[in-house]
């Protein structure tokens, strides 16, 4: 409604601030009756209108009836939405008609004003141009009067132009009267336009009022009509559903009415299904009844019987209750004795370990005593084995004497038997007799082997050697005995050997290294090289001198062919070295190495502080492990007893006494030995001398790695483990002397003391044979005698001969009387 | 003295009732003496026995009243309330209070209070209700954005302008106003300007002949009032509707009440240049003739803010039209009403020619002007190119069939109109049949006012279906959201039913 309120104030204003015009736009309350007529036609076909809309409005209802079929509710709702809207439509129309019958009455009012005011101007120039006229020839005919002179003609000149002026002035006066006039009209038109308007504005207002009100009524009654059309709907959905819900009800109770039968008929059947299941259980009932009755009857039999054994056995549980209660009381006085001894013993104990501690004070004095004994034993027995060397060697001289003596005897035997075997084969036998060549026959003096010697011995005795050299001239003998060096001088080995050592400290377990830091430097020098040895495996003294050889070796062929090309000459050395060194690779020989510890820490014993003892300990703990590795595993355990040992010193002189003795027995066995090998070494020390003076401080340092790698790489040699348990070194071998010894009385094969017990026989035979014929032969004789004195004396002569020669055989004897 | 008082009773009260009873004695006192008086009243007998009886006897006594309740006594919040209340003009104490006390100083604040008090004072709307209520008797608040205090001072700001009577009433009035209503006014509607009123009023009815050369020599003496150093003031205005004339005057119509002069012109002119927050200029029933509003319109080319340029009523011819249609190209008008003026043909075509590349313009009404069948043609023209255009008002602008059948054409093409009036022409009965051709190809148009336009009952009754038509698939696309449309054609279809 808002927008059209302020129209009427704006034709209002509008009207107003225009000239006052005529108003003729058609209007019901207008005077004009044509005007009234108009009006009503706009009227009427605005109603027209509106009804025909009204109609389409109820077609398209329609339509949405026929196509969807819908709620009652949204088609009334949509019915009143459209009755609405047009109804909206139409009152809009119905105002805003007014508006558009101003305009268009405006229009209308613009053109005639036009026209009017064209024809205005038309009259008012026409007005002007005629008026102009006049006054030219007013203006005119002035000219024309001054030239009159004659006053009447003046006069009347002059009244003809003053009529003349006066109907000009007439006639301008007619036309301002008729523009008043107009003006005058047009000041009626203003009041009866106010008029107009203000009546306009009345109709409008009206219209608007009624259209309020109208559309008010409607709404009102649409609303109406839309509940109405709700509450019939709800209503029909409230029969309907309560049909349904009744129809519901019927088929459920019906339903429900079904179920019942079918639950009675069912309990019915369940009822007697019951009863009879009654009647079978009662019977099922007695039956088991009477079974368990009878159950029941020997159970209680057994329960009888039962009573019996459990009246026995109490009666035997109360006896052994008794029994035991006594048991009890005696074994109370038992144990108040026991207590007792228990009282009395600890007593003792305590007396015992007070005598304990006493004893300890004592065995500390005595221990102290015993070492100081030991060290004087030590002492002694250094002297002794001085002695013992000594003796040894003169030991060895008596029997080299005794055997010599009793070879040569024993040889003269055989050389006898010899003889005789001889004259038998040749002169009985007539056989080609050939002197056998056994090799202990040209044997002289006793029977010595080579002793293998282990490396770290040989190492130790070099160290040992050069150690001592200065210091150590009471033993002339130790340079002599030393048997390795057969083209190497002590000191070349010993300087390869330190450099080796230098060199491959990692083959060395960083453990024993820090180990090793306290101590002196032979020592130092002397374990790390064992523990190199055992890490590249080299075992026996061969392996050692193969070692030393190689070096030389290699600075040798580094040497020669210095102009050569050091990658050749090292590719040559090598396959050298491999071929010289085709043995067998060395494996752990885990025996001989903790033996060879043994005997290396046993030559040294007297000087070895209490760690050596240690290490010996470990090395006999190590030598009865298979693994030679296992040794990491000792050596941490080595170390924590090493302050153990250092610290106390009573048990250490017990390994020392124990220490002593091994070591006594091994040099004592030792002495020898070492001597014999020494013995084939002496004449070659002249050229070994020469060589190692040129050679080992040609050998590089960063030369060792290498040597030492293609040493491993050639060193291929198998060890047996178990075949040869090592000889104790001092143990002179007895086997082969009994043997050489048998194998002497066995010259004479037995197959010819067959055939010389065969010819004896034969030959005894014979002699009783030649016995006999002998006796015969004094008969004969005697015959002879008797028969022929005469030849006695010839025959005689002949007969002395005879028993010169023995051995001629028989038939010469009998060729004899023949001649 | 009794305002700081108050003031302590405020600040204090807030917090304990109490304490603020016992610190304040003039309060207590007060309260005593009612305490007193009560029984004293009441009571007569018992006066002697509450005399001797000390304070806890005395509130017994009260207890034991009939008449006597709580509500009597009015609590001190009440009281410094009322106190705040009677003194408001000399001490306006409102922000200071708590909510619920402003509340209840608001409501018993009278309508009356000078506006320097409350103007920035008060914002609460019912007070301003209250001030609207008293002053006017209708009071359309919708009109001024729903709130009561622009209303309010919209209202009386017109009321002001409205009786400034250039010369003198003093120009302090206004002056003074502005700082009291610079936040809240954002429309000046103005359908009254009183010229200078001159003591010796001339008798007009007799000296016809002078009274134009009299009014031409009086002219600039004729000035209204300057509103340009109003509208500077303002800071929110939006909103120009001005009518240079005088209302009501009835029988005492006179030429010189409706001048609308060339320096009332040039400041209008600067005025409106100046406001940037211009969207809706006004100015209708004023006389503007060519050269005014080409004016007017040189100073609203490129305005920031400009929508709406409403320049009905008025004399405007060609030139007008030609400057109207630049200002087209030039600002972001959409809403543009020459209505009732002298625009023709030439002026329509200039319009349409900018009209053809205009996007902005939805509204653009030249009813009852005389632009004839050629400016007509050049419109339909223009609307063949033009996409944003939604409503055309062409009534009675004498148009006839030619500019139908162009128009008819455009109808089967164009998808933005939505209103069109060509009411009160002369379109004919094949005019009309050739509209119906156009409009049964169009599905958007939901208006189309023919009415005396010498059409057919027939085709009339026919678009009459097609735009119902397209009404209901309008709403339909307005109820269904799966549907995209342009919530204008929403809106148009709402404006059309209501």
């Amino acid at each position: 409604m808002n927008p059209q309120t302020p129209i009427p104030i704006e034709a209002l204003v509008e009207q107003n601030a225009e000239e006052a015009a005529p108003n003729q736009g058609p209007s019901i309350l207008s005077d004009n009756p044509q005007e009234r007529i108009q009006a009503r036609r706009l009227r009427i076909a605005a109603r027209l209108e509106a009804r025909r809309r009204e109609a389409l409005g109820e077609y398209l209802d329609g339509k949405k009836e026929s196509e969807e079929d819908q709620s009652k509710s949204y088609k009334q709702k949509e019915e009143s939405r459209l009755k609405l809207a047009k109804l909206l439509l139409c009152g809009t129309e119905l105002v805003t008609n007014i508006q558009v019958a101003t305009d268009i009455r405006e229009i209308h009012r613009r053109v005639e004003e036009e026209e009017l005011k064209r024809q205005r101007i038309e009259k008012l120039e026409n007005e002007v141009k005629t008026s102009q006229d006049k006054f030219d020839e007013i203006t005119a005919k002035w000219e024309e009067g001054k030239r009159k002179q004659i006053p009447q003609e003046l006069w009347e000149m002059l009244n003809h132009q003053q009529q003349h002026c006066a109907r000009l002035i007439e006639d301008k006066n007619k036309l301002i009267s008729e523009l008043q006039q107009e003006l005058k009209v047009k000041d009626d038109q203003y009041v009866k336009d106010l008029k107009k308007q203000s009546d306009d504005i009345a109709l409008l207002l009206e219209r608007m009022e009624e259209q309020v009100k109208n559309v008010m009524k409607t709404f009102r009654q649409e609303l109406s009509h839309i509940e109405k059309a709700f509450e019939v709907e709800r209503q029909e959905l409230l029969t309907s559903n309560k049909k349904k819900w009744e129809r519901a009800l019927q088929t459920h109770n019906a339903k429900e009415l079904e179920y019942l039968i079918n639950r009675m008929k069912k309990v019915e059947d369940y009822e007697k299904q019951l009863n009879k299941q009654r009647v079978w259980d009662c019977e099922e009932y007695n039956s088991i009844k009477i079974k368990l009755e009878q159950d029941v009857q020997i159970l209680e039999q057994q329960l009888q019987q039962m009573k019996a054994t459990y009246q026995l056995n109490q009666e035997k549980l109360e006896y052994n209750f008794q029994v035991l209660k006594k048991r009890d009381e005696e074994s109370t006085v038992i144990k108040s004795q026991q207590k007792r001894k228990i009282n009395r013993l600890h007593d003792i104990l305590n007396n015992l370990r007070s005598k304990y501690a006493k004893q300890i004070k004592m065995f500390h004095e005595e221990n102290q005593n015993l070492t100081s004994d030991y060290q004087r034993l030590v002492i002694q027995f250094k002297d002794l084995q001085k002695a013992m060397r000594h003796f040894a060697l003169i030991d060895e001289e008596k029997f080299r004497e005794v055997w010599l003596m009793n070879e040569e005897e024993v040889k003269a035997i055989v050389a006898k038997a010899f003889n005789v075997d001889m004259v038998i084969s040749t002169q009985h036998l007539g056989l080609p007799w050939t002197a056998p060549d056994y090799w202990f026959l040209k044997n002289v003096g006793p029977l010595s082997q080579q002793q293998q010697k282990s490396a770290t011995q040989i190492v130790e005795e070099v160290l040992m050697q050069t150690e001592e050299e200065g210091n150590e001239e009471a033993v002339p003998g130790m340079e002599t005995y030393m048997d390795l060096p057969k083209q190497i001088s002590p000191q070349t080995t010993r300087k390869i050997l330190t450099l080796l050592c230098d060199e491959s400290g990692f083959l060395i377990e960083s453990k024993l290294l820090s180990l090793l830091l306290p101590l002196e430097r032979s020592e130092c020098y002397l374990l790390r090289l064992d523990a190199i040895f055992s890490a590249l495996g080299i075992e026996s003294e061969d392996d050692l001198y193969k070692l030393v050889n190689f070096f030389l070796k290699y600075r040798a062929h580094q040497l020669s062919p210095s102009q050569g090309s050091l990658g050749d000459q090292t590719k040559m050395d090598r396959s050298s070295f491999l071929s010289a060194l085709e043995r067998p690779s060395l494996m752990s020989a885990l025996e001989r190495s903790s033996l060879m510890t043994i005997e290396r820490s046993s030559l040294m014993t007297t000087e070895r502080t209490s760690l050596m003892l240690a290490l010996e300990r470990s090395s006999l703990a190590r030598s009865s492990l298979t693994s030679a590795w296992s040794k990491k595993k000792f050596l941490p355990k080595l170390k924590l007893e090493l302050p153990e040992l250092e610290s106390s010193d009573q048990e250490p002189s017990g390994q020392e006494s124990s220490g002593q003795e091994s070591s006594g027995q091994e040099s004592s066995g030792q002495g020898p030995s070492a001597w014999e090998a020494s013995a084939p070494a002496e004449g070659e020390d002249q050229d070994k001398e020469r060589q190692t003076s040129i050679s080992s401080e040609l050998i590089h340092p960063n030369d060792v790695l290498k040597i030492l790698e293609a040493f491993v790489m050639g060193l291929n040699k198998p060890r047996d483990l178990a075949t040869t348990p090592r000889k104790r070194k001092g143990a002179r071998d007895d086997s082969k002397d009994s043997q050489y010894w048998e194998a002497l009385t066995t010259v004479i094969p037995p197959v010819k003391q067959n055939l010389w017990d065969a010819l004896y026989e034969a030959l005894e035979k014979y002699h009783l044979l030649l016995t006999e014929r002998t006796r015969l032969l004094r008969e004969n004789n005697n015959l002879e005698k008797q028969n022929a004195d005469l030849q006695a004396m010839l025959q005689q002569y002949l007969n002395s001969k005879i028993n010169s020669e023995l051995h001629i055989p028989p038939t010469q004897v009998f060729q004899m009387p023949t001649k | 003295m009794q305002n700081s008082s108050a003031q302590n009773l405020v600040s204090t009260q807030s917090g304990n009732l109490a304490s603020g009873r016992a610190s304040i004695s003039n309060q207590s006192a007060v309260t005593a003496q009612r305490l007193s008086k009560t029984p004293a009243v009441s009571s007569g007998p018992l006066d002697s026995k509450s005399k001797l009886s000390n304070v806890h006897r005395m509130r017994r006594l009260i207890a034991e009243d009939p008449e006597w309740s709580l509500a009597i006594v009015p609590l001190l919040t009440e009281l410094c309330i009322q106190h705040i209340v009677t003194n408001f003009e000399k001490n306006p104490i409102l922000t200071e209070l708590l909510p619920e006390h402003q509340q209840k100083v608001l409501s018993r604040l009278s309508p009356d209070l000078p506006l320097t008090v409350t103007a920035n004072l008060i914002e609460d709307e019912s007070y301003w209700r209250r001030c609207s209520t008293k002053r006017w008797a209708v009071c359309h608040v919708a009109k001024h954005g729903g709130s009561w205090k622009r209303m309010f001072f919209e209202r009386h700001l017109e009321n002001v302008l409205r009786l400034f009577i250039p010369g003198t009433t003093d120009p302090s009035v206004i002056l003074d106003l502005i700082p009291l209503c610079r936040n809240y006014i954002r429309r000046i509607q103005m359908h009254q300007f009183l010229p200078p009123v001159r003591l010796p009023v001339p008798p007009r009815a007799g000296e016809q002949s002078d009274s134009g050369s009299e009014g031409e020599l009086e002219e600039p003496a004729m000035d209204h009032y300057q509103l340009g150093s109003l509208v500077a003031g303002l800071l929110h205005l939006e909103e120009l509707d001005l009518v240079y004339g005088v209302k009501d005057c009835g029988m005492n119509f006179e030429w010189n009440l409706f001048l609308f002069t060339y320096r009332d012109c040039h400041a209008l002119a600067a005025t409106i240049k100046a406001c940037h927050t211009l969207k809706i200029f006004r100015l209708t029933r004023s006389k503007v003739d060519d050269e005014k509003a080409r004016i007017l319109i040189r100073s609203l080319l490129d305005h920031p803010a400009l929508e709406e340029l409403d320049l009905a009523h008025n004399l405007i011819g060609d030139r007008g039209a030609r400057a109207a249609a630049k200002l087209l190209s030039h600002s972001r008008l959409r809403v543009l009403n020459l209505a009732n003026n002298q625009v023709r043909a030439p002026g329509a075509q200039s319009l349409a020619h900018a009209l053809a590349h205009n996007t902005n313009l939805i509204s653009l009404n030249l009813r009852l002007n005389c632009i004839e069948d050629e400016g007509g043609q050049a419109v339909a023209h223009a609307l063949h190119s033009n996409k944003c255009l939604t409503t055309l008002h062409l009534g009675g602008n004498e148009l006839s069939e030619p500019t139908a059948t162009l128009l008819a054409q455009v109808l089967s093409v164009n998808t933005t109109l939505t209103s069109i009036n060509l009411s009160c022409n002369h379109i004919g009965l094949d005019g009309g049949k050739q509209l119906l051709e156009g409009i049964s190809d169009n599905k958007t148009l939901l208006e189309f006012d023919l009415r005396l336009s010498d059409i057919a009952q027939e085709s009339e009754y026919l678009i009459g279906q097609a735009l119902h038509a397209n009404r209901e698939a309008a709403r339909q696309r307005a109820s269904n959201p799966g549907h995209f449309i342009s919530p204008m054609t929403a809106s148009g279809a709402e404006n059309s039913m209501g």
